[in-house]
């Protein structure tokens, strides 16, 4: 079993979802992220944070997967202010609903004024509604990038516990585990993060607070790299239980601080029944057989 | 009216041991209807999922029968906990109309499934009746069965407001998306000669396809039945079906086309069968959602 804490399975096809389930992915996160392309009005926001909590969602239950997600105000579109504000009037509609387990992508990309204001914002809001939050580090001026949204967030009183900076490397990684925050971990193909690098990570750090994910999004990347990066810790020696904890568990924990997050969703999961998509314009296209799993499909109502 | 269906689905959530939740509930509902600001609705709309859980309701004989003075059609008894919370929630907050729609439109719009499904539950119970007539209709479009089934089914709304056309669309969506149309309240009152025509042409494009139709799809047929339809109906009887026989006969029975009395005599032991069941089409339609797939 796997959890990937970060994917944008918006960006992704069914066949994705397919192997992932076949792969042991039993649960996904998909941060609210930026699109590869600004959005230029507040209405685009809303229609996206709503396919995150709606469609998104169902889609991916109908291939065993359960999907949580995080909302947040991305720190790239952070620089447009006057629609920054109505996204963050839009925010309180969406953090409190279920199956959202923290606040975020935040954070800085150019590290402007403007993103520092957004993201401080944020983070009293996650403070408020008492969810914790995912840190977007920058990919330029990364190492400072890092220290500043550290810092920043404790100036603003937030528990490191309460904290997952993402998309860490080999320059970051210490001194985020050192000051208490979780440290997440993206595997992409050929850049930035590979396999052999995070298998070489974990040997040298431990399993503790160090979670894996894909970021899989519309770019250049796996939905697989968790299981994979599995696979490859097996390979390398690495102990069961330090992959278990690296590749589920303490994604888990972490983001299960919501509330919103609970390993009964998956394991008490009402079996697989895609008859319960409808035929017009769902998921499956004609001619495709749906695909069953347990005795029956008795749709209580 | 609204304080009463409130005080009302109070009563019901107290069955559920869930004091915790009834607090805070109780808390947010004097918010909402103190300070007229949405942002406490919505807050308290979403946040509902945290104290209230999708355990059905139970509603004894009386609490029925109340249900059904307070709303004609009202069937909280196919409702959970947390979408009564969240009932209670919306009938907390109170408007004039432009800015009840203003709020309310924001809740629709940016609903998850869970909170469509409280929302369009709750349309009967609603203030401004007449101007959520287009909201249910839009709802319908949905491509998610739960949120499809708080509309369409146990819900008065749909018989009581909608035109004949959105009617007829609702029920054939219903049909193939195989919902249980015995579910659909009105359902037979409302029945047409277009409604008919259109259950008609969808059992042939059925059949041209090699697949069977619903059973229940011929109660919509049974006051129209005439010689055109009778060759559909006898189709259906050679299924060897039992389900699709008994649903053919029950139309039979209730048409008043001549030729049709010939046929019943040819079934005597199916058609004992079905006066041995008091809701016939509610048998046949709860026996075929359990065959389903
Ligand atoms: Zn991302």
């Amino acid at each position: 079993m796997y959890i990937d804490p970060h994917i944008h399975v918006v960006s992704r096809t069914t066949d994705d979802y397919e192997a992932m389930r076949k792969a042991g992915i039993v649960a996904i996160i998909e941060p609210a992220f930026w699109l590869g392309q600004p959005r230029t009005e507040v209405g685009s926001f809303k229609d996206y944070f709503s396919t995150l909590v709606g469609w998104e969602r169902f889609r991916a239950s109908q291939f065993g997967i359960v999907h949580y997600c995080t909302m947040g105000l991305n720190s790239k579109e952070a620089n447009n202010e006057p629609l920054a504000e109505e996204v963050m009037e839009l925010l309180p509609l969406y953090v409190g609903k279920e199956g959202v387990v923290a606040i975020g992508e935040i954070g800085y990309d150019d590290q402007t004024e403007a993103e520092d204001k957004f993201y401080r914002l944020q983070l009293e809001l996650a403070k408020e509604v008492d969810l914790p939050v995912l840190i977007h580090t920058p990919h330029r001026d990364k190492r400072k990038g890092t220290i500043r949204s550290m810092d920043v967030s404790e100036e603003h009183g937030l528990d490191p516990q309460m904290v997952i900076v993402d998309h860490n490397n080999e320059e970051t990684v210490k001194e985020v585990l050192d000051r208490g925050y979780y440290a997440g971990f993206t595997i992409y193909p050929h850049t930035k993060m590979g396999s052999e690098r995070m298998v070489e990570i974990v040997k040298q750090y431990g399993p503790e607070r160090i979670i894996v994910n894909s970021a899989a999004d519309w770019g250049i990347s796996d939905p697989l790299a968790v299981p994979k990066t599995a696979d490859l810790m097996r390979k390398s020696g690495i102990p069961e239980d330090h992959i278990k904890l690296v590749t589920y568990q303490n994604a888990l924990t972490a983001f299960g601080q919501s509330g919103q997050m609970d390993e009964q969703d998956w394991l008490n999961a009402a079996p697989l029944d895609q008859t319960k998509k409808m035929s017009g314009n769902s998921v499956l296209r004609g001619g495709q057989t749906p695909r069953v799993e347990g005795p029956s499909d008795i749709v209580e109502n | 009216m609204q304080d009463q269906v409130s005080n009302f689905l109070i009563q019901l959530l107290q069955a559920g041991n869930n004091s915790k939740g009834l607090n805070w509930l109780e808390k947010q509902t004097q918010k909402i209807s103190s300070e007229p600001v949405p942002a406490k609705l919505f807050l308290a709309f979403s946040q509902a999922s945290r104290f209230f859980k999708k355990e059905k309701l139970e509603l004894s004989v009386k609490q029925l029968e109340q249900a059904d003075q307070l709303c004609s059609g009202f069937e909280p008894n196919f409702w959970d906990e947390l979408q009564t919370a969240r009932a209670v929630l919306l009938l907390s907050y109170k408007a004039e109309k432009e800015t009840w729609f203003k709020t309310v439109n924001q809740l629709f719009e940016t609903a998850d499934m869970y909170e469509h499904q409280a929302l369009f539950a709750a349309l009967p119970v609603l203030p401004f009746q007449e101007d959520l007539i287009p909201r249910a209709i839009d709802g319908l479009r949905t491509n998610i069965s739960l949120v499809f089934d708080a509309i369409a089914l146990n819900n008065p709304f749909p018989a009581k407001y909608f035109p004949e056309a959105n009617w007829n669309q609702m029920i054939l969506k219903a049909i193939f998306m195989q919902r249980p149309l015995y579910k659909v309240q009105g359902l037979e009152e409302r029945r047409n000669p277009d409604l008919a025509a259109i259950a008609r042409d969808f059992a042939h494009e059925r059949w041209a396809a090699g697949r069977d139709v619903m059973p229940e799809i011929w109660r919509l047929v049974a006051p129209f039945v005439d010689e055109m339809f009778m060759s559909d109906l006898q189709k259906a009887l050679e299924s060897q079906d039992e389900l699709q026989m008994k649903a053919v006969l029950l139309a039979l029975r209730e048409s008043a086309y001549g030729p049709a009395e010939k046929q019943l005599e040819q079934f005597p032991e199916l058609v004992a069968k079905l006066d041995m069941e008091a809701k016939a089409w509610k048998s046949i339609g709860e026996e075929f959602q359990q065959t389903r797939v």
